[in-house]
């Protein structure tokens, strides 16, 4: 590191821009409250935004795909109710699997709606958004979904257990980080992806089948929901049935921070966990603050257009750079 | 004479036939209601169920039951809607108490007398409501803080108890009427009890528990937790457990049944019980009654008791 040259020492910035931004705001809401960086803190934001964060995982696919999938928060919600129900009518053990495949199902649907029929991923999944939030409503009859024996259950392992003192949602956050990284970078699935997102007409005449691709970001977009579904439910052991109301715009708000591309072609999964994780981290950290609320808002969003241009600034190279 | 108020006039003389006719016992009322979010929770899926069930009961109600889905802008085409179908009187579940204003207005201009239900709208639409049925947002924040109080003058520490607050959605009239009547009695029967912070949970349980989490953080020492309904305390209870935090005296309002569970496990200690079943009830019969021309007040609250692990047994478990 010591011979770095100066240019060296510029792409590396370059290319982290985002993290250079986090490690700024890390340091300074640790001088504002020192409580910020213990080891409590830091476990419970990651782990409040480790269900945040497994959904942004899949939504990293489908936007470097060239798509967008708005539909993800009433999907969270959608499996949340549904395996919580299920878990006192079949049992936990069939209530999981059974869970994952109906959320699988929609998943599926929205993928071969956007990627067979090719219609608009925007308005395919911005109708889903409701649609499915009227399926969870129907199926829930609008009630509240609670487990009836909350000490007695395994189920809670998912949401509250810990292993080697570390957070069972943290190790399905990284786990599935970690298998999804793979395979974005270092298979020939993940450069399909970029292939087709990035620049389709090329893909096609190398024989890339788009619309399979598309099929699958969706598939895996849905199997990331699912899991964050079961966290959520495992965590709390009842919910509401908005309780992903508004976070399609969170996650997506988590994969643009980390850099992806809403054109496709161009995002990392490990940029992916360093926007969610800016985000968690500005959240916690304007509450340890102690911000009135309504300001909290103005500030959140300020850090955040902060963050992109520091990435983007890094990026380019200069700070200043008007449309020309 | 303007064309406006030739109107208004001939509105008002038919609104008085028509009372008239209501009170003689001929013909049916016919009620339309636009409620905010039906099934966002299960306190509104039940009041539209309890509402239905009484509107039945009673033959001579026609309803008209109409659900805004939280949308502000559907609600005031509902308003429309109603005021089109000429019903005799329009029951409001305000989505936004300011914004649905004008829809209000236009109901009360077009000779349709309006109850407010359950939560009220701003003060400059007053002049344009018949009554506000509902709960008393106020007394209900200022008895959880009562009862808060008289617990921790039980446990003898009411003069150092530090209290967190999380409140409801902001800009929501029941979570800051809830907060301010907190805020308000707190200091009068307690003056040494400090609210040490206040945060928004939205009325979610999910992000009250990250509310929560974060001020354990912040604060070594949390004797109190106040939270606008009992979805939210038992967030905020899930956090204290979660961190292993005991001890902490959990106040909500409106009482859940995951509250009630929570009281019957000795982990959350009171809050307030209001019936959706009472609330919905009290809706029609003040819209029968102003169509009857009875004399109501325009502030027509029912009434919102405390509940608390010591006398939980007087109260069934909510069913939402």
């Amino acid at each position: 590191m010591a011979t770095m040259t100066r240019q060296q020492l510029g792409s590396v910035l370059a290319k982290q821009g985002i993290l250079i931004a986090f490690v700024v705001f890390m340091i300074a809401f640790t001088i504002a409250n020192p409580k910020f960086l213990t080891p409590d803190n830091l476990f419970s934001v990651v782990r409040s935004s480790a269900i945040l964060g497994v959904m942004a995982l899949g939504v990293t696919f489908v936007v470097i795909s060239g798509n967008l999938d708005l539909s993800v928060g009433s999907m969270m919600s959608f499996s949340t109710i549904v395996v919580l129900d299920l878990h006192d009518q079949i049992g936990p053990f069939l209530a999981i699997p059974a869970m994952f495949a109906m959320t699988l199902c929609l998943g599926a649907f929205i993928g071969f709606l956007v990627g067979y029929l090719r219609l608009n991923s925007l308005i395919v999944t911005l109708g889903m958004l409701s649609a499915i939030h009227g399926l969870t409503l129907t199926y829930s009859g609008g009630q509240n979904m609670d487990i009836a024996d909350k000490e007695g259950t395994w189920f809670s392992v998912f949401g509250q257990g810990a292993a080697l003192g570390i957070p069972v949602p943290i190790l399905i956050f990284v786990a599935l980080a970690a298998l999804l990284g793979i395979v974005l970078s270092r298979t020939p699935f993940g450069r399909k992806v970029y292939a087709v997102g990035g620049n389709g007409t090329a893909a096609t005449f190398s024989g890339i089948r788009r619309a399979r691709t598309v099929f699958t970001c969706y598939l895996i977009s849905a199997f990331c929901v699912a899991t964050a579904g079961l966290i959520q439910a495992s965590r709390s052991l009842g919910s509401q049935n908005t309780v992903g109301q508004g976070l399609e715009l969170e996650v997506l708000a988590a994969v643009i921070l980390g850099g992806a591309s809403l054109l496709g072609g161009s995002g990392t999964i490990f940029k992916t966990v360093i926007g969610v994780l800016i985000l968690g981290f500005i959240q916690n950290g304007l509450l340890l603050i102690g911000l009135p609320f309504y300001v909290q808002f103005v500030v959140t969003w300020i850090i955040i257009i902060l963050a992109v241009w520091l990435d983007i600034a890094a990026k380019r190279g200069k700070l200043w750079s008007p449309i020309a | 004479m303007t064309l406006r108020s030739t109107l208004a006039m001939t509105t008002a003389a038919t609104l008085a036939l028509t009372g008239a006719a209501f009170a003689d016992g001929h013909g049916t009322m016919k009620i339309g209601i636009t409620q905010n979010n039906v099934g966002v929770d299960s306190y509104q899926t039940t009041y539209e169920k309890a509402f239905i069930a009484a509107a039945e009961a009673n033959d001579k109600v026609e309803t008209v039951v109409l659900d805004a889905g939280g949308d502000v802008a559907r609600q005031i085409a509902q308003m429309e809607d109603l005021i089109q179908q000429e019903v005799d009187a329009i029951i409001i579940w305000p989505t936004n108490g300011e914004a649905v204003i004008p829809a209000v207005r236009k109901a009360h201009q077009a000779g349709i007398p309006v109850i407010v239900t359950n939560s009220n709208i701003a003060e400059p639409g007053f002049d344009f409501v018949k009554s506000f049925s509902g709960p008393d947002n106020i007394t209900q924040g200022a008895r959880s803080a009562e009862i808060m109080c008289d617990k921790f003058k039980d446990m003898g520490i009411e003069d150092e108890a530090q209290v967190v607050h999380i409140t409801g959605q902001p800009g929501y009239t029941t979570a800051i009427e809830r907060a301010k009547g907190f805020e308000d009695r707190l200091p009068e029967v307690c003056p040494n009890v400090t609210v040490v912070d206040t945060q928004p949970g939205d009325w979610n349980r999910e992000k009250s528990q990250q509310v929560m989490e974060a001020f354990l953080v912040k604060y070594d020492d949390i004797d109190g937790v106040y939270a606008g309904d009992d979805n939210m305390g038992v967030g905020a209870l899930n956090a204290a457990k979660a961190a292993g935090r005991d001890g902490i005296i959990f106040v909500g309002a409106t009482n859940f049944a995951v509250g009630y569970e929570a009281m019957a496990a000795g982990e959350y200690w009171g809050s307030i019980y209001q019936s959706p079943v009472d609330d919905a009830e009290a809706a029609l019969k003040t819209a029968i009654d102003v169509l009857n021309g009875e004399d109501i007040p325009f502030l027509n609250y029912f009434d919102t008791p405390k509940i608390t692990q010591d006398n939980m047994g007087d109260f069934t478990k909510p069913v939402f």
